[in-house]
This record gives C-alpha cells, sequence and structure tokens, in this order.
C-alpha cells in the first residue's frame, strides 16, 4: 500500500481523488452505492447566493467519448447547502470544497465570506459556459479573474480559495497567474469545453441551451496539456481534471504537475470509478516500488 | 442500488424496431414495476449508460423492451447472448399501487413496457388496459397485456385492434370501468394530453405517470433529467420519479 495521502494549501486529503462539481450532487446519492468517505474529497455541486432552477430540458447529449451537458447551475442556494448537506459531508470525513459562482463581483465576494471557516476549500466556479449572467464572464480575461479572485479571497480569511480555470481562453499560463496574483491559494482546470450537439431529423442542437460544456474521456488530450501549462507557469498548487476515467489517467495528469485530480463524467459511466482510480493508482504505485504518490507529481520530462 | 455484471440470456426482434432483452444478474435482485435500470450499450466510446422500464423480473432473469433510436440503441440490438452488460438497477420509484383495486392502464408505444411489469406485480389488482400503438408492426407482447382484466388494443391508423388512441379509448369506458386509480406512461404528448382531458372531466381518482427524459447519472446527483413540478421547482425524473402523480407535475 502505497501512501496515497496529500497535502494541499495545508489540507490534508486521505488520497488526492476528488469527486468533480456537478457530477456528485453533495454526496449523498453516491453514498448509497458506496462509502463516498473513501474518496479524497467532494466539490460540491456549484452554488449560488440564491437557489437555481437551470436550463430547460434536454440538458444532456453524448459524443463519441464525450457527453456535453447544459445544467445552468440548478442549486438549492448556499445556505440550503450550510443547514442540509453539510454536516453529512463532515460526517464523511471528506475534504469538502464548495464550488460557488456568483452574478457580480459583489456576490462573489458574499458568497465565499458566508462559507469562511465552514468547509476546506471554496472553489470558484469563473468558468461555467451554462450561464449567461456570471461564471464564464469572468473567467475569460485575465484583469477580471484576478479581480474576481481578489474580491473572493477578501472574504475567505480562514478558507483556501481554489479557483477554476476555464479552457475556452487565450492562455492558460497568462490566467492561472492571473488567479494567482488575485490570491488564489490553488488552481483548478479544466473545466468543461464549450461545444454543440445536432439532431439532424429536426435540424436543432439535441441541448436546450443549444451549447454545453463537453466532458469525458475524449478531452483528457487537451486538459493534460493545459494542465501542464498551468503548473508550469504558477507556484501555486494546481489540481487537474478533464477526462479522467482510470489510475493511469489520474497518475498522468500528476506526473503533468496536477497534486490532485477531479474526476465527473466517469462516474455516470462506471457509478464506482473513484474507488477504482484509487485502487488503480495504489496497485501501479506498489507495481513500481513508488511508497508515496507525491513522488510522482512533476516528474514528466519533455522530449529534448 | 446495485451495479452488476449482467449476462444476455437473449435479445430479439418482437416488433418492428423493438426489441426483448433478457439479462441473467448474478444475483437475484427486487425491482418494482416503473422503476428502471441503467446499462451500458456495449460501446465504449458511449459514456453514458442508457435508461430502460424493466418489463418482467423473474428469478435472476429481468426481461426489458427498447425501441432502436440512436446509436446507443442501434449497437446493444447487435448484442449477442453470452455477452456482459454492466447493469445499475434498481434506479427511481416505481408505480406503487398497494391498496387499489381496479387500476386503469393507459399505455402508448414503448410506454407499455413499465406498465406491463406492474401488471405482473399486482396479480389480486383488476386491471383495465389500453395499449396505444403506431401501426399493427409496432404491436407487441398481447400475450402479456392479456394477463390484464380487459385489454383493449388501439393503433393510430386502424390496422390493428380498434383505430384511435389509448386515452380516448380509455375516456370513453371510464364512466363504466369506474376504477379508483390511473397509471399511464407514453410519449410526453400522450400524457399531456390526458392530463387536460382528465381535468375537463373533473377526474377524482389518482394517476400516476411515468415519465422520460435524457438521463446523465441515473441515480439523482446531476441534475440533467428534470421536470417541472406544478408546486414550482424541479423534480429529478430518475430519483424522485419516474412515476410522478399527475397533478404534481407539468407536461
Amino acid at each position: 500500500m502505497a501512501d496515497l495521502s496529500v497535502n494541499i494549501c495545508g489540507v490534508k486529503l486521505k488520497n488526492p481523488v476528488i469527486a468533480a462539481s456537478g457530477t456528485f450532487g453533495f454526496g449523498r446519492e453516491y453514498n448509497e452505492i458506496y462509502d463516498i468517505s473513501k474518496i479524497g474529497g467532494v466539490s460540491t455541486k456549484g452554488m449560488t447566493l440564491q437557489p437555481r432552477e437551470g436550463n430547460p430540458v434536454p440538458r444532456i447529449a453524448e459524443g463519441k467519448s464525450v457527453i456535453l451537458n447544459a445544467v445552468g447551475l440548478q442549486n438549492p442556494g448556499v445556505e440550503h447547502f450550510i443547514k442540509h448537506d453539510l454536516d453529512f459531508l463532515k460526517s464523511k470525513g471528506v475534504v469538502i470544497i464548495a464550488n460557488v459562482a456568483g452574478k457580480t463581483l459583489d456576490e462573489y465576494g458574499e458568497i465565499c465570506a458566508k462559507l469562511n471557516g465552514l468547509v476546506d476549500f471554496v472553489e470558484l466556479n469563473i468558468s461555467c459556459p451554462n450561464v449567461k449572467a456570471g461564471g464564464m464572464a469572468f473567467g475569460i480575461k485575465p484583469e477580471s479573474i484576478k479581480e474576481v479572485t481578489r474580491v473572493s479571497k477578501s472574504g475567505l480569511s480562514k478558507t483556501p480559495l481554489m479557483v477554476k480555470l476555464s479552457p475556452n481562453v487565450e492562455s492558460i499560463p497568462v490566467n492561472a497567474k492571473a488567479a494567482q496574483s488575485g490570491g488564489a491559494d490553488c488552481i483548478s482546470l479544466i473545466n468543461t469545453l464549450t461545444g454543440m450537439a445536432v439532431d439532424i431529423e429536426r435540424r436543432r442542437p439535441i441541448i436546450a441551451n443549444n451549447t454545453g460544456g463537453v466532458s469525458g474521456a475524449g478531452i483528457k488530450p487537451i486538459a493534460l496539456r493545459m494542465v501542464y501549462e498551468a503548473a508550469h507557469s504558477v507556484e501555486i498548487p494546481v489540481i487537474g481534471m478533464g477526462g479522467i476515467t482510470s489510475g493511469v489517467d489520474a497518475l498522468e495528469f500528476m506526473m503533468a504537475g496536477a497534486r490532485a485530480v477531479q474526476v465527473g463524467t466517469a462516474n455516470f459511466t462506471d457509478v464506482n470509478a473513484m474507488p477504482r482510480i484509487i485502487d488503480e493508482m495504489n496497485a501501479w504505485l506498489d507495481k513500481h516500488g513508488i511508497l508515496s504518490v507525491n513522488e510522482i507529481v512533476d516528474t514528466l520530462k519533455l522530449n529534448g | 442500488m446495485k451495479d452488476l455484471k449482467a449476462v444476455i440470456k437473449e435479445n430479439k426482434l418482437i416488433a418492428e424496431n423493438i426489441y426483448e432483452l433478457t439479462l441473467t444478474l448474478p444475483e437475484k435482485v427486487n425491482i418494482k414495476g416503473g422503476q428502471f435500470v441503467n446499462i451500458s450499450t456495449g460501446d465504449s466510446s458511449k459514456l453514458l449508460r442508457r435508461p430502460f422500464g424493466v418489463m418482467k423480473a423473474e428469478g435472476k432473469d429481468i426481461t426489458l423492451c427498447y425501441q432502436v433510436k440512436g446509436g446507443g440503441t442501434q449497437n446493444l440490438a447487435q448484442m449477442k447472448a453470452g455477452q456482459n452488460i454492466d447493469i445499475l438497477m434498481p434506479l427511481g420509484n416505481g408505480f406503487d399501487l398497494r391498496g387499489f383495486k381496479k387500476v386503469a392502464v393507459i399505455g402508448g408505444g414503448v410506454g407499455i413496457f413499465p406498465l406491463i411489469a406492474t401488471i405482473r406485480a399486482y396479480p389480486e389488482i383488476d386491471f383495465y388496459t389500453y395499449a396505444g400503438f403506431r401501426n399493427k408492426g409496432a404491436v407487441c407482447l398481447l400475450d402479456e397485456l392479456e394477463k390484464s382484466k380487459s385489454l383493449t388494443v388501439t393503433t393510430d391508423d386502424g390496422s390493428f385492434g380498434e383505430k384511435g388512441n389509448a386515452v380516448e379509448s380509455y375516456l370513453a369506458d371510464a364512466d363504466k370501468i369506474n376504477a379508483d386509480c390511473i397509471i399511464a406512461c407514453g410519449p410526453p404528448i400522450m400524457l399531456k394530453i390526458l392530463k387536460q382531458r382528465l381535468n375537463e372531466r373533473g377526474n377524482k381518482i389518482p394517476c400516476f405517470v411515468s415519465l422520460e427524459e435524457r438521463m446523465g447519472c441515473g441515480i439523482g446527483a446531476c441534475l440533467v433529467c428534470v421536470c417541472k413540478k406544478s408546486s414550482g421547482g424541479n423534480a429529478r425524473v430518475c430519483k424522485d420519479g419516474p412515476v410522478f402523480d399527475i397533478n404534481e407535475v407539468e407536461l
């Protein structure tokens, strides 16, 4: 048994495998299938100050080795989470990452202040491609990334801030540096890539929102490149995600510089994906006589 | 809720574009009529499992029926006896008909399958079944539907049974049957018309409908397959449903 524990911003995770926001709710449903205390952490469904109903249906479509979704931040509001879901997640002993989005800068500050000291991390969703106001509007340009990070951080005296970067941008290194200079304690990436799926019989996009965020195994090469770029442009820890479906995938991201990973779409294909990925990482490390998963972080050597 | 590896026992064409798939589970798992399963399609480039209502459960065998519509079901139709399928089950709430004696059943097209499982589950209930199909080629599972106390089959073009649809056919008989409950499953437009027509006639008996929506996780976590509640807000079709009181949801 290799040591899978990692430490990010002073927070210890028993292993580096975290459920990605939006694919895992607040953990209750998957806990009916396996004890979610096995996984390292849970990034919650994206939350806003007020409850949101989200987009019309259909909200999902499928491509080859990818899916597209446009849920549109349906959520019960942050107060509901604090009252009804936080204790459950705490009882499971998983690291709790509250994923939040706002319509305005002030809303980001306010929602972060409400969560200050209550969770292990706040993850800033500035890259949701599926809502008009907020989300992505802040996540494209380095100036606005820095500003939304600064405002959010000002509400978080006790809780480290994780900024989730969008891949739908000009430069990952520039945006990663912007988050760092705004005061981010760590960075996670990638959020979904904006895409479209078409029903040729109806000559319409399948998703009611027309476009949706692309995720799943098919986006992994893009995500790996971006995670490598981010990890090599900032000093703060980077959490990698995008198409991870196996222990080998997770280790690739960690070699590219990620200190932990998030797993999303794989949960839909295989409800036991995360415990399996943890076992597979362990088996690979044991086979190679590596005692701690931290030893493989950022060990990727580029070709001549 | 269990994630299991099932073995295909039989996968056969039973009507135009409709297949009946029987799977042998490694263990017996109880599943109610109206509950569903999420199965892999045998194509690893398809990341989503497909949700299907169960038509029959006997011992370790479960049977579900599907219409070939897109790539996933096309692939499923190619699968042969002996091949493995990943199956997550049981999912959703299902029909709960405890306490009812006389139940009207209204099914349209592939909507009849979960209703058959429900009819099979309550041998003590008198079912008055109205099954509507597009045409003669789509008619299937009459032997199962005939387990009802009475069965009326309709087709849109009159090529089999009565010409018409299941909703109108039931409404014509409603006073005569005097059922204490209605269950229905079928295309969205059928359920919408059913709701309108029941309201028009001042229907007083409970009516439960099983809904369908494009799903992600199938267990209530991803909030993809929602429907609108009449009281405001969303319900998750996969977890809060797929069976709802017709008055609780917007159709």
